[in-house]
């Protein structure tokens, strides 16, 4: 399956605790550090997919004014795939921080 | 119930009613919190791209994405199906020009170029029957799951057309035909941008499946030169079954199949989509033709045109998953607790 990087961020989100759809959003804005700021639309999209591969699953509902609101959590699956995930981001990053040092030596020398 | 909240669940009607029913409150409350408290006097609208995101989420659903009903997931795979059997029609085109460019240079003839050789005119010929290649680049490169690259050279493949039937017929009137013809080439493209979503996991099918569109070519070429020199110097309606005669002669024959081995409603579904879409190209020629065998020709393929894809849709409907919201919320999203 491929991650992409809303769903990444979504499931880091509930890497801690059961969230609830805005808790979510709100997660994700942090995490990112505002660069990421998902649509409800997206959310509920990434929700369906990342549930449809077990990654997530549904932890609790309550009541709220009224309204439905249903908290959210990892699975194990979903969280080995974010350990692998990032794993492999990390993997490329540290690549490409290392051919930036070689250039930049290059450059100096 | 606020105003902002009345307008963000009209929003949430481009859902389907099963997802509705299944998430529509959740998405209210998530709304409501991320808009906070606004007062109905400051006339509040959900945000453009609040709306996009529905509508994406929606099209998706629709079309058999995660937590789509079992009969969005058929509606789905007929769109996908649609844009399989689309390509396939036009990378056999694909074939059959190359062939045709293979034949002039073995056999110094002419290639049906417009414009004197070295002008512009000439070069965008060429170019533009280069980028008809790309259809069949797009056929192979979905047929082996390669998404991106099937979008791409779809796109690339059906710009030319598009711009060349588009521009004349903003400028003076043209014969509806063409419209027709223009819908039926990028009818197929617009299914493959659709249906082959980021939920989807495309198949990866077998070369002898892949490079089918290669045999059918040189089928149809072959049959078209054996009509040309058995041809009786008085008969025209022969022609009518070369060329797109054809693929209304292999589109029955697969309808037929399809009815005969009650495949699934998907295939019926997308069977009759482009039955519908070579009607609506064959139609106009009757307006065209001296009333004769020719004309009774035509008559005899619209009818099986439209007595066949009505068949399919009926087959078709019949065999879809159930609708209800009832049984949407029993197999739908696999949202269940844990």
């Amino acid at each position: 399956m491929n991650i992409t990087e809303p769903m990444f961020l979504a499931m880091t989100a509930l890497v801690d605790e059961p969230r609830h759809g805005y808790g979510i959003v709100q997660e994700v804005d942090r995490l990112s550090e505002g660069h990421v700021q998902l649509k409800i639309g997206t959310l509920y999209g990434v929700l369906d997919r990342l549930s449809a591969a077990g990654l997530v699953e549904l932890d609790r509902e309550e009541a709220q004014n009224g309204r439905l609101r249903r908290y959210y959590r990892l699975t194990d699956d979903g969280a080995e795939a974010l350990r692998d995930e990032a794993a492999r981001m990390a993997a490329t990053a540290q690549a490409a921080t290392a051919r930036l040092r070689a250039r930049m030596a290059g450059g100096a020398a | 119930m606020s105003l902002l909240e009345q307008r963000y669940r009209s929003v949430l009607r481009l859902l389907p009613a099963s997802y509705r029913a299944e998430r529509e409150e959740e998405m209210v409350d998530a709304f409501m919190e991320l808009s906070g408290e606004v007062p109905d006097e400051a006339n509040p609208r959900p945000r453009w791209g609040e709306i996009a995101s529905v509508l994406s989420l929606s099209m998706r659903v629709r079309l058999g994405g995660a937590g789509a009903s079992p009969r969005f997931v058929a509606w789905g795979e007929a769109v996908r199906l649609v844009a399989l059997l689309g390509l396939g029609h036009q990378a056999v085109g694909s074939v059959i020009e190359l062939l045709n460019w293979g034949h002039a240079l073995a056999f110094g003839t002419h290639v049906a170029w417009t414009g004197p050789p070295g002008s512009l005119e000439r070069l965008v010929s060429i170019a533009v029957s280069a980028a008809a290649l790309c259809s069949a680049v797009a056929f192979v490169a979905i047929m082996r799951g390669h998404v991106r690259t099937a979008k791409i050279t779809a796109l690339i493949g059906v710009a030319p057309p598009l711009a060349y039937t588009v521009i004349p017929m903003l400028l003076v009137e043209r014969p509806l035909s063409e419209l027709a013809t223009l819908v039926l080439t990028v009818a197929p493209v617009i299914a493959l941008l659709m249906g082959f979503h980021s939920d989807v996991t495309p198949r990866r099918r077998s070369w002898t499946v892949t490079l089918s569109p290669a045999a059918v070519g040189l089928a149809v070429l072959g049959g078209t030169w054996l009509v040309v020199a058995v041809r009786p110097y008085d008969q025209d309606w022969p022609y009518l079954w070369l060329g797109f005669g054809t693929t209304i002669l292999v589109w029955a024959a697969g309808a037929v199949v399809v009815l005969a081995r009650r495949s699934s409603p998907s295939w019926a579904l997308a069977m009759t989509a482009t039955g519908l879409l070579l009607l609506a190209v064959r139609l106009p020629l009757l307006d065209n033709l001296p009333e004769g065998a020719s004309w009774t020709m035509v008559c005899a393929q619209c009818a099986v045109l439209w007595v066949l894809s009505t068949a399919l849709a009926w087959v078709g409907a019949r065999g879809l998953p159930r609708a209800s919201v009832a049984a949407a919320a029993e197999t739908g999203p696999i949202l269940r607790e844990g």
